[in-house]
């Protein structure tokens, strides 16, 4: 399972390091940083939680 | 489709929903003022965009609401004018791009999650000290005495403005936002103009001190007076356009949320003893509320070329008014929309707007919401409304209840 993230759609709404902290974290400006493109498999609720929240729908996620 | 949602009709080219359509053409603003205006909204999300006599258009279609916020070439509420009685567009709801990525680069790291972290405990203390002045009564409106004060205080110490100018802050506030029922439009112009003048003012007298004693302040006023954009600091007018977007922001919207959510809570008991006893659910609790209840139900976006949304093309330059309210509850987007679930996962709902134009102040709303209700219902788990007691809520522009009158044993 692979994680991806459109930087340029990214807005900063924050919901994919606030349900996934593992997988995302912040930049300064509150838009997200994609830690672990690769997703553990205890993590993979997480990731499908983060990318389906996107407002933006800045995530994908490659099963 | 969803089972409250009438089937569209086609008249002539324009595609018009039925329920949606009556609602609008009635008196929308009274059929949405009530404690459960779901199914209204939901009636608008089945057109990809509804066009009404007037050439108003209205999307709450969730793929049409992303079709317009999504695309560059599209404008916020700047291109109506400028917002609440302001002389200048506010900066940076009222501009749009290129200059407003640079204005987001500098508010952005000031309102981000990170930063608004460590002010969680001050929100706590806040939200304890005040409950101590009702508790013991056992009855208090909640609306005035708790979920107006709380935020506005919070700004007000972001901003370092002293607590004593609290009231008038608050004044000011209805001023600007609120509709006086009966007020004509131009006897309200005038009154939010005056409100704007006075807002300017105030700023203005509080900028000129803090320049004369040659002290910017390490607090939100005192970081605007020493910012760079692109190398160039902020004139007197920027500061002031910042000013008057953070005020009439930050002093309503989470006062109406914190109301539309204890109220939701005041109604619903038994999802509120499930919360009591899970304190762990208030992030999933708080972003199903502000889903269902949508406190800033609507915005503006204007295509500045031809776009198309759904079989409609939407000349460029026209207003479309944006249901986030309807968005948040379409079923191609969430499922059961129509049901209050408050553990959903996923929920990618439009509360705080989508797009370049994303609430600056998510972050800190978000935290003041969980902070506040959070110590709200450790202190009063247990409440009801007054027997007899109809609560009454106001639609737009923002959703609210007032006042939120709330019994407990004391």
């Amino acid at each position: 399972m692979k994680l991806e993230l459109d930087t340029e759609a990214c807005m900063g709404h924050g919901r994919c390091y606030g349900l996934a902290p593992g997988l995302f974290d912040a930049d300064d400006e509150g838009h997200a940083v994609l830690l672990r493109p690769e997703v553990p498999s205890d993590l993979a609720r997480a990731a499908r939680d983060a990318q389906e929240s996107c407002p933006e729908q800045a995530i994908a996620l490659h099963e | 489709m969803n089972d409250t949602t009438n089937v569209g009709t086609v008249d002539g080219d324009r595609i018009i929903d039925t329920q949606a359509a009556e609602s609008i053409g009635g008196d929308l603003a009274a059929a949405l003022a009530v404690a459960e205006p779901q199914p209204v909204y939901a009636g608008i999300t089945s057109c990809p965009m509804l066009a009404l006599p007037g050439d108003m258009f209205v999307v709450g279609a969730a793929h049409s609401v992303d079709a317009l916020t999504r695309n560059h070439n599209v404008r916020g509420s700047g291109a109506l004018g400028n917002t609440g009685g302001a002389e200048r567009p506010l900066i940076p709801l009222d501009i749009d791009r290129p200059e407003h990525t640079k204005y987001r680069k500098l508010l952005d790291p000031i309102f981000a999650a990170k930063v608004i972290a460590p002010l969680e405990q001050d929100v706590r203390e806040l939200a304890d000290d005040l409950i101590d002045t009702f508790i013991d009564r056992g009855q208090a409106d909640i609306y005035d005495e708790f979920c107006a004060i709380l935020p506005s205080t919070i700004f007000l110490r972001l901003m370092g403005i002293p607590i004593g100018d609290l009231e008038y802050f608050l004044q000011f506030k209805n001023d600007l936002l609120r509709d006086f029922p009966g007020e004509t439009l131009t006897n309200r112009e005038a009154r939010m103009k005056a409100a704007g003048a006075r807002c300017y003012r105030y700023f203005n007298q509080v900028l000129d001190d803090r320049e004369a004693r040659g002290a910017p302040g390490d607090d939100l006023l005192g970081r605007f007076l020493t910012a760079e954009v692109e190398g160039h600091r902020l004139t007197r007018e920027n500061i002031l356009d910042i000013c008057y977007l953070l005020m009439i922001a930050g002093l309503d919207t989470v006062a109406a949320s914190l109301s539309c959510i204890i109220s939701w809570l005041a109604r619903n008991p038994r999802e509120r003893q499930r919360i009591v006893a899970n304190p762990e659910m208030w992030p999933d609790a708080i972003e199903e509320l502000m889903r269902w209840e949508t406190p800033v139900p609507s915005g503006t976006r204007t295509p500045t070329v031809d776009m198309q949304i759904g079989e409609q093309t939407v000349p460029a330059g026209t207003h479309v008014a944006v249901l986030w309210a309807s968005a948040n509850l379409d079923p191609e987007k969430f499922k059961d929309p129509l049901t209050v679930d408050l553990t959903r996962r996923p929920n990618p709902h439009y509360s705080f707007a989508a797009g370049f134009h994303r609430c600056l102040g998510s972050h800190l709303a978000r935290m003041e919401l969980r902070s506040a209700l959070d110590q709200f219902h450790r202190r009063i788990p247990d409440y009801r409304i007054p027997d007899g007691v109809e609560l009454k809520y106001e639609a737009l522009p923002v959703r609210l209840a007032r006042p939120l009158p709330l019994t407990w044993n004391s």
